[in-house]
């Protein structure tokens, strides 16, 4: 393989992450490449011993998927960082992915819960006290601000259990892709 | 079979080596890896996620040398916590070393 076909495909295997992380990356092969042609290394040799690119963008892909999630706990970042795990093959897709979209279905079944709740609060809220509800005006009115306030605080709640969640796949996956690392550079 | 045993040991002690010639001297990337690939026969392109890995970690960190021919270069240098992490790092290898050494002294 030639120095620019190298850079090609681990630039292509790179694509989807931020453009100054690819940048960083790539300057650091040509660097290498440039180091190794200043010693008289032939281009194929170097390549060949840089190994294979793909595989190599996996494993960076996945590490910057990581360095995202934890600097920022965003939904995409969550879904970039699993789906980079399962290329590298540190998520066992038949065993952990049917896993967690149960535990993500039972999520969103809570969230949609929680939304419906607030939904009904503010409804008896707004119109409970105009329709002569049994106990008065004001228990409606009450009855819906609570319905509101304890909809937002098992939202805020179950928020924090999905970051847990996903932060324990991100320590669990991380765990694995340390110890299948040597296997996986080995092919 | 002993080959894979000899890569699983290798990739452990990769790490305690790069902060090991980090501890020496700064150093960049193309260094690092000749002298991994000379002394330990390790794959070149192993350096790279490695060296994100560790930074990303907090255990080096990254500065620009201005170079006469082509683009500056960038040298890695050990944080106060990479420094820490090679300290113990050392003592879990010399222990776990000294146990190996002893067991397969005994057993010969």
């Amino acid at each position: 393989m030639t120095r620019a076909e190298f850079i090609t495909r681990l630039r292509r295997g790179l694509s989807g992450l931020p453009a100054t992380t690819i940048a960083d990356i790539v300057a650091d092969h040509e660097a290498h490449f440039a180091d190794a042609q200043a010693a008289g290394r032939p281009e194929a040799e170097v390549a060949a011993a840089l190994g294979d690119p793909d595989r190599l963008a996996r494993e960076l892909r996945a590490e910057a998927g990581l360095k995202q999630w934890e600097e920022k706990k965003t939904p995409s970042n969550a879904m970039a960082a699993i789906i980079a795990l399962i290329g590298l093959g540190a998520i066992d897709v038949m065993f952990l992915l049917p896993l967690l979209l149960g535990v993500l279905g039972t999520l969103f079944g809570f969230l949609v819960a929680v939304v419906t709740i607030f939904f009904v609060g503010g409804f008896i809220f707004a119109a409970g006290p105009l329709t002569a509800p049994p106990g008065g005006p004001i228990t409606a009115f009450l009855t819906g601000i609570g319905l509101m306030a304890s909809a937002t605080f098992v939202g805020s709640l179950l928020t924090l259990v999905t970051v847990g969640v996903f932060n324990a796949v991100v320590w669990y996956a991380r765990l694995h892709f340390r110890l299948l690392k040597p296997a996986m550079e080995q092919a | 079979m002993p080959e894979a045993i000899e890569i699983q040991l290798k990739k452990g002690v990769l790490a305690l080596c790069v902060l090991a010639l980090l501890s020496h001297a700064d150093s960049y990337a193309y260094e690092i890896a000749s002298r991994l690939t000379r002394d330990i026969d390790m794959g070149e392109g192993t350096i790279y996620p490695l060296m994100r890995r560790m930074q990303s970690d907090g255990l080096v960190e990254t500065y620009l040398v201005e170079s006469q021919s082509g683009p500056p270069r960038k040298y890695y240098r050990l944080t106060a916590a990479g420094r820490q992490s090679l300290e113990q790092q050392k003592a879990e290898w010399a222990a776990f070393a000294t146990a190996v050494n002893d067991i397969v002294g005994a057993a010969a």
